[in-house]
């Protein structure tokens, strides 16, 4: 059933029934818990991705790797990044993927890559909450290219902790335009902070926040923050 | 230091598009007009000074609405028959829905004034607008919403408002972050489920046990082929963070339909009816066993000869059941013999069901019944359902961390990559 289930994926395309590849979904699932089974069939997926599938079946492939992918698929699937038509689903694998292998893949990404695509792999590299993303991340907040500046913050924001607060508080402090995405991953890491009990740092975060900004949303955010911090201390 | 408690903010502050001011501006215009003696007759009509029932436009809610479908033209419908709402901005990837969204606010003030809107983000960046109710497809919810309060907005949100796991917490930090008001859209929570909610709380049934939940079936991934567009539609603003697809009208259609004839079927954009119909029924159970702000910790998977269905447990000893075989849904396991003590059951407030409950909670800053972390920790049933059921397996779940423990494959399902340029 397993090699038939290989077979349909070659013509498999949108508008063909899921049911011809039942027996993959099926392998995936019950591949839990026998590290040789999954091997077998991360393998069988990623040479999958070096034929010339269809963009649906190399997408179909991409999902099933973001559950039992590891550091053997992320080249593969690191190849895929720079494809409109399978970036997203290659870095949902790779987001998904534990180890370096697959973190130094999204990092590669951002310098390689431009527009959309390079978004995207800011993106996932927020996804993933990894700390050893921040430096790269924090080069990109002065980038020319304002969504990229944002996209680098959020995930700044989303990585959280005092490295990527001390990196987004630098770049405030430089930033002439628009500053509110930097604020708004600023209090994302003071929340972060406070969950962990960094209970002063937050603080400190807070404190640069509730004075003089301009936006009164923020005073306001930072405010709370501040009184979330005095309740914890 | 302290702060002004939230009902008793500035009037002009109230709904807080507390950024940029030009909400405050557009009152203090109104404010400062109302009181002039110069050419007063000729500025103000009886509709901005407000008559009647209808509050003057300085004490109106400023709304917008997203995503203007089936259920969305519900709710719309709902805020613009209420006299204390400002109905000015509409926003649909659908021509056919935007423009006739735009032609009712515009009949119904009898002004051609109401800003239509493809792109969410421009609605959600006007100044002079309170609040913001949205009905799109599941897999837009999580980013409208934060954004939304990013913008210092508040928020009346669908049901399912959350798609995954990792959605729901986010959702509450931005509400909680800037603080807005946020309220799911389950209505049936409090209004279906009387005959056990109001037993249940006068502690009738003693300590409930048990409850069941029927509901279902579970989303299937999506693999409708093209079809020629038979609508005007922003094919690539509806798909939004999902996967890229051809355009089918059974993929998009906003029908009610759980069985693969709407969005609602398909795991790109829904959870299914497990989370579609699942809002209501889980919201319902955990209503009547007072658990709205907890979650689970562990989902026992059951595989027998009369089906596949589920124990959820959690910390209080409770166990919502789903799809148990020989239960009623809603079935309640209690102790018989015991009564507990009663408790009020929780209701509305203002006027006008669950939307005159956000517009109060609007004005007031009270927390409205069905507040953003009560709507998520309803999903997560419907989450931690859906992957158990994929995986085939019990499941741990820790809800400090919001992680599965020792379980690294159901972690990879805890949220799922948002296409480019589309980020949390």
């Amino acid at each position: 059933m397993l090699n038939q289930a290989f077979e349909a994926l070659k013509k498999f395309d949108f508008g063909t029934p899921l049911s011809e590849l039942q027996a993959i979904e099926d392998a995936v699932i019950g591949a839990h818990g026998d590290s040789t089974l999954r091997s077998d069939l991360e393998a069988r997926l990623i040479a999958a991705l070096g034929t010339d599938i269809s963009r649906d079946a190399k997408d179909y492939v991409c999902r099933k790797l973001a559950v039992i992918g590891s550091s053997a698929a992320v080249s593969a699937l690191a190849d895929l990044m720079s494809s409109e038509a399978n970036a997203h689903l290659a870095r949902h694998a790779l987001e998904r993927i534990p180890g370096p292998e697959a973190a130094a893949a999204l990092a590669t990404a951002v310098t390689s890559l431009n527009g959309k695509l390079k978004i995207g792999a800011i993106a996932s590299i927020g996804a993933r909450g990894d700390a050893a993303g921040v430096a790269a991340l924090a080069s990109l907040l002065q980038d020319t290219d304002a969504v990229v500046a944002r996209a680098a913050a959020m995930s700044l924001g989303s990585i959280g902790g005092s490295e990527a607060a001390a990196a987004l508080q630098a770049a405030a402090q430089s930033a002439t335009g628009g500053k509110g995405f930097l604020m708004d991953a600023l209090l994302s890491c003071a929340e972060s902070l406070l969950r962990t009990n960094k209970v002063e740092a937050a603080t400190a975060i807070y404190q640069s926040l509730a004075g003089d900004q301009p936006s009164r949303l923020i005073r306001l955010a930072a405010t709370r923050g501040l009184l979330a911090c005095a309740a914890k201390a | 230091m302290v702060l002004p408690r939230p009902g008793s903010i500035r009037k002009n502050q109230r709904a807080g598009s507390a950024d940029v001011g030009a909400g405050d501006s557009r009152r203090q215009f109104l404010k400062a007009a109302s009181v002039a003696t110069f050419g007063v007759p000729y500025l103000i009509t009886s509709s901005a000074l407000g008559s009647g029932d209808r509050p003057a436009a300085s004490d109106r809610i400023v709304m917008g609405g997203i995503g203007i479908g089936n259920m969305g033209r519900g709710d719309q419908e709902a805020f613009l028959g209420r006299g204390d709402i400002q109905y000015v901005a509409t926003c649909d990837v659908r021509d056919a829905n935007r423009e006739q969204s735009k032609a009712r606010i515009d009949d119904r003030y009898k002004n051609k004034d109401c800003q239509a809107y493809r792109d969410f983000r421009e609605l959600l960046a006007r100044p002079d607008i309170d609040a913001v109710h949205i009905a799109t497809p599941d897999h837009w919810h999580a980013i409208m919403v934060i954004e939304a309060c990013r913008n210092g907005k508040d928020v009346y949100c669908q049901k399912p408002e959350t798609l995954t796991l990792r959605e729901g917490p986010l959702m509450v930090a931005a509400a909680r972050r800037y603080g807005r008001i946020v309220s799911g859209g389950s209505q049936r929570v409090l209004e279906d489920y009387r005959r056990f909610v109001e037993p249940a709380w006068a502690g009738e049934f003693g300590t409930i046990q048990s409850i069941n939940v029927n509901v279902g079936p579970l989303p299937q991934l999506c693999n409708l082929g093209q079809e020629e567009m038979g609508e005007k539609i922003d094919w690539d603003m509806w798909l939004g963070p999902a996967a890229w697809a051809p355009y089918n009208s059974k993929r998009c259609s906003g029908s009610f339909s759980i069985n693969g004839a709407s969005w609602r079927s398909f795991s790109d954009y829904s959870g299914g009816g497990m989370t579609d119909w699942g809002a209501h029924h889980f919201g319902g159970a955990t209503f009547i066993c007072d658990v709205r702000s907890l979650q689970p910790s562990e989902v026992v998977y059951h595989e027998q000869s009369d089906g596949k269905w589920l124990g959820y447990h959690y910390p209080n000893g409770l166990t919502i059941h789903h799809n148990k075989p020989g239960s009623d849904n809603l079935q309640i396991v209690g102790t018989p013999g015991e009564q507990l003590p009663g408790k009020p059951v929780p209701a509305y407030k203002g006027t006008g069901g669950i939307y005159g409950d956000f517009i109060h909670c609007v004005k007031s800053r009270e927390t409205p019944f069905r507040d953003i972390e009560y709507a998520v920790n309803t999903c997560v049933l419907a989450h931690l359902g859906n992957i158990a059921y994929q995986l085939k397996r019990s499941l741990q779940w820790d809800a400090a961390a919001q992680q599965f423990s020792d379980d690294a494959e159901a972690n990879r399902l805890v949220d799922r990559g948002r296409r480019e340029p589309w980020q949390l």
